[in-house]
C-alpha cells in the first residue's frame, strides 16, 4: 500500500512538472508576441483622444507589473495557473477565468463524450475484427481507419450539416437553442444541449474511433496468437468467454495508455469543428482568440488548460491501469 | 534428363537464397514492399501526384494565379472535352463555345449557356502564360489547351481562375510544406534524439521529459498559437516559409523519439562495442556504424510523418492562419469549399479536396507499407 501511494505520488509529480514546462512554452509564446498589454492599454486610452507618452507606458507597465524579470512572471503565472486563475484578456478586459468558465467545461465534456463514443464502437468492433479471419471485413476496416485520418473532419461535418438543412430543414449550429443560450443550467437545457451536442461529438469522435479501431485490432491480433489463448482454448474455453477472458484483458493495458494520446487528438479537431459549427465553446474562443483579435492571454489560458486535462487524463489512467491490472501493480508493490 | 532440370531448379533456388542472403538492406525492403498490393498501388498513385506537381506548370493550361484568370468564365462548370454531339463526331476532343448573359432577360444575373454548334477543338502543346519549370526553366508551352478562349476541366472558381491549374499547383505547394517541415523536424529530431540516444544517463532522461512535454500539448492550437505571431501584411512566399519553419518546430518531438530509441537500441550491439574496442572515435561510430544501422527506419519514419504535415498546413491554412489565396495550396483550395453557396451550387469546388485525400491516403499506406517492409519480422509474422 505503501508503495501504492508512493507510486501515485511520483507521477503526480512527474504530471505537475510536465505541466510546469508546458507552462513554461506557453508562456514564453504569450511573451514573443510584439506589444504588451501596457501598449495596449494605452493605445486605446490614445485613440480616446488623450495623449501618451514613453514615461505614461513604463508607469502602466510598472502598475501591471510587467518591469519585473521574466522568470518572476513565469512563476508569478503558474503559480495562479494551477489556482484556476488567469488574469485578465487585455484585449477583451474582463477575466479569463470568468470568460471561460462553463465554455471550457463544456467542451471539456464534448471531447471526453467523443472519446468515449470512439471507445465504446471500437473495442468490441476491433476485437471481432482481430477475432474473425474475414478479409472483406479486415480490409474495409482498414480503409475506414485510414479514411479517418485522410477525410478532412470539417467536410464530414459541412456533408453532415448540408444534409440535414436540406433534407430536413433543420440547422444544426450551436450548442443551444435560442431560448437556452443565456439561461442558468437545468434540466431543461441540458436536454437541449444533448440535442445540439450530438454532431459536435460524432464528428470529433470520427477520426479518433478510426484510430482505435486500427490500435483494438493490432492489439488484439498480436495477443490472440500467442499460446495461453491456445491453451486455454485446448481446454474448452471457446467463443465470448475465450475473447473477453484472455487476450482482451492483456490487450487493455496499451488501450487504457493510448487514452490521452486520443484526447490530443480531439483537442486538434476542436477548433476546426467549432468553426464550422459555430459554437460557442472554448475552440471558437481560441480561434476568436488567435485568428481575429490576437489576445495571447486568452489563447495561453485554454491552450494551458487543454494540455492540463490531457496530463490530468494521463495520471487518472497510469492510476487506473496499476489498479486494474495485477502486472503492474505487482510491479509496483514488490 | 529429369535429373538435370532437378539440378537446374536446385541451382536457381540455391541462387535466389544466395541473393537473399547478401541482398543489401535495400533490396531486401524493396523485395519485401513489393509484395503488398495496397503499399504498391498507393506509391503509384502517390508517384502520379507527386511528378504531376513537379512538372504542374507545363500541364496545367493555365497561370493559377489571377493572371490566368477567365473573367468571362467565372464559377464556371467543369468543361470535358469529347467526341460526339448532336452535330456528328469527330476524332479531335473538343468542347463546345460558351456564351454569357446579361440583360433584362436574365433577370441582369450573368447566365452561361452552352452554344452547342460551336466547338471548339482541343489542341496540343498551344503557347500560354509563361511560367518557370523547376523555378528556372523558362516557358510557355501547355500540354493542352483549345483553339480558342479556354478549357476548364474542373471548372473555375469565384475569380474565373482554373481549378485544374490551381489543384496541380497546390500539390506541389502542399509537398513543399511538408518538405521543408519534416526537414527542419528531422534536423531538429536528429541532434536532439541522437544527444538523448547516444548519452543516455541523466541527459536522457531530462531530454525525454521536455520532448513528452512538449508531445502533449495538441499540436494545431499550438500550430494557432504560433502561426499568429505571423505579421498580417507579410508577403505571401514569405508567410510560405513561416509557415514550414513553423511546422518543423513543433512536429520535431515524435521523430526525435524514434531515432533516440533507434539509438538505444544499437547503441548496446556488439558491433558498437566491437569498434570502441578497435579504437574507433565517437564522431567515426556514429558515422559508420550508427547512422547506416537505421537510415531506412528513419526514412520510414520521414515518409509516416508527412501527411501529418500536409494535414496540419491544411487545417491552419483552412482556419485562416496558414496559406492565403494568392498561393495555390490545398489548404487554401479546401478553404473554399466550405461556404454553403459552393456546397449547393457550385460542386466542382470539391475536386480538389478529392486530391488531398487521394495525396493524405497514398502516403499513409506507403508509409505503412514501407514500416511492413523495414522490419525484419513481419515476414515470420504472416
Amino acid at each position: 500500500m505503501l508503495n501504492f501511494a508512493r507510486f501515485v505520488v511520483t507521477r503526480a509529480l512527474m504530471a505537475a512538472m510536465t505541466l510546469v514546462i508546458v507552462s513554461l512554452v506557453v508562456f514564453s509564446l504569450m511573451e514573443l508576441v510584439p506589444g504588451d498589454c501596457a501598449e495596449r492599454y494605452l493605445a486605446f486610452k490614445n485613440t480616446q483622444g488623450s495623449g501618451i507618452s514613453v514615461a505614461d507606458i513604463e508607469l502602466e507597465r510598472q502598475r501591471l507589473g510587467l518591469d519585473k524579470p521574466f522568470l518572476q512572471r513565469w512563476a508569478l503565472w503558474i503559480v495562479n495557473a494551477f489556482q484556476g486563475e488567469f488574469g485578465d484578456s487585455c484585449i477583451l478586459r474582463v477575466n479569463i477565468a470568468q470568460l471561460l468558465g462553463d465554455k471550457f467545461w463544456l467542451s471539456l465534456s464534448i471531447c471526453m463524450a467523443s472519446l468515449a463514443l470512439a471507445y465504446i464502437i471500437a473495442i468490441p468492433v476491433g476485437i471481432l475484427a482481430a477475432a474473425s479471419h474475414n478479409a472483406f471485413l479486415n480490409n474495409s476496416l482498414r480503409i475506414v481507419s485510414y479514411l479517418g485520418l485522410a477525410m478532412p473532419n470539417f467536410l464530414l461535418a459541412l456533408m453532415i450539416m448540408l444534409f440535414a438543412t436540406v433534407y430536413f430543414g433543420e440547422t444544426l449550429t450551436g450548442l443551444f437553442s435560442s431560448e437556452f443560450r443565456d439561461a442558468p443550467w437545468s434540466f431543461a437545457k441540458f436536454l437541449d444541449l444533448l440535442k445540439h451536442a450530438w454532431l459536435p461529438i460524432f464528428i470529433l469522435g470520427w477520426s479518433a474511433t478510426a484510430f482505435a479501431l486500427q490500435t483494438v485490432r493490432a492489439l488484439m491480433f498480436d495477443e490472440i496468437g500467442k499460446l495461453y489463448v491456445t491453451a486455454a482454448a485446448a481446454r474448452g474455453v471457446h467463443g465470448r468467454k475465450l475473447l473477453w477472458g484472455y487476450p482482451a484483458r492483456h490487450a487493455l493495458g496499451p488501450i487504457v495508455n493510448s487514452l490521452g494520446f486520443d484526447l490530443n487528438r480531439i483537442f486538434n479537431e476542436l477548433p476546426i469543428v467549432a468553426l464550422i459549427l459555430v459554437m460557442t465553446d472554448a475552440g471558437a474562443l481560441l480561434i476568436e482568440a488567435l485568428a481575429r483579435s490576437n489576445d495571447q492571454q486568452l489563447a495561453g489560458a485554454i491552450i494551458f488548460l487543454l494540455t492540463a486535462s490531457i496530463v490530468a487524463l494521463n495520471f487518472t489512467t497510469d492510476v487506473a491501469l496499476a489498479v486494474i491490472d495485477p502486472r503492474v501493480r505487482k510491479s509496483i508493490i514488490r | 534428363m529429369t535429373d538435370r532440370v532437378e539440378t537446374t531448379v536446385e541451382v536457381e533456388a540455391q541462387r535466389s537464397k544466395e541473393a537473399y542472403f547478401t541482398a543489401s538492406q535495400r533490396q531486401l525492403i524493396w523485395a519485401r514492399f513489393k509484395k503488398q498490393r495496397a503499399a504498391m498501388v498507393a506509391a503509384a498513385v502517390l508517384v502520379v501526384l507527386i511528378v504531376s506537381g513537379i512538372f504542374a506548370p507545363f500541364l496545367s493550361p493555365y497561370d493559377p494565379t489571377i493572371a490566368g484568370r477567365n473573367k468571362d468564365y467565372t464559377n464556371g462548370a467543369p468543361q470535358f472535352p469529347k467526341f460526339c454531339d448532336k452535330n456528328g463526331c469527330s476524332l479531335r476532343p473538343f468542347i463546345h463555345a460558351v456564351e454569357r448573359e446579361r440583360s433584362l432577360k436574365t433577370n441582369f444575373r450573368w447566365v452561361t449557356t452552352v452554344n452547342e454548334d460551336e466547338r471548339n477543338y482541343v489542341t496540343i502543346l498551344p503557347k500560354g502564360d509563361d511560367y518557370r519549370l523547376f523555378g528556372f526553366v523558362p516557358g510557355n508551352r501547355h500540354l493542352f489547351g483549345v483553339q480558342e478562349g479556354k478549357i476548364h476541366l474542373f471548372g473555375t472558381d469565384e475569380d474565373g481562375q482554373d481549378i485544374f491549374s490551381r489543384t496541380l499547383h497546390a500539390i506541389w505547394t502542399s509537398l513543399q510544406v511538408g518538405m521543408i517541415g519534416v526537414f527542419i523536424a528531422f534536423v531538429l529530431a536528429l541532434i536532439i534524439g541522437g544527444v538523448s540516444g547516444y548519452y543516455g544517463g541523466w541527459i536522457d532522461g531530462v531530454i525525454q521529459m521536455i520532448t513528452d512535454a512538449v508531445r502533449t500539448v495538441p499540436a494545431i492550437p499550438l500550430f494557432m498559437a504560433v502561426a499568429a505571431f505571423m505579421p498580417p501584411e507579410l508577403s505571401a512566399e514569405a508567410r510560405f516559409f513561416y509557415i514550414s519553419i513553423i511546422l518543423g518546430f513543433i512536429g520535431w518531438p515524435t521523430l526525435a523519439r524514434r531515432v533516440r530509441t533507434h539509438l538505444l537500441t544499437e547503441r548496446n550491439q556488439e558491433y558498437v562495442l566491437a569498434a570502441q574496442l578497435c579504437g574507433a572515435s565517437s564522431a567515426h561510430v556514429i558515422r559508420r556504424h550508427l547512422l547506416p544501422s537505421f537510415t531506412s527506419y528513419i526514412i520510414v519514419d520521414l515518409v509516416i510523418s508527412f501527411p501529418y504535415m500536409v494535414l496540419s498546413e491544411t487545417a491552419l491554412s483552412f482556419i485562416g492562419l496558414g496559406l492565403k489565396d494568392p498561393v495555390s495550396s490545398l489548404g487554401v483550395l479546401l478553404q473554399k469549399a466550405t461556404s454553403a453557396d459552393v456546397m449547393l451550387n457550385y460542386q466542382w469546388y470539391f475536386i480538389p479536396v478529392l486530391f488531398f485525400i487521394a495525396l493524405v491516403m497514398a502516403f499513409v499506406f506507403v508509409g505503412d507499407g514501407l514500416r511492413d517492409a523495414a522490419d525484419p519480422y513481419s515476414e515470420s509474422q504472416k
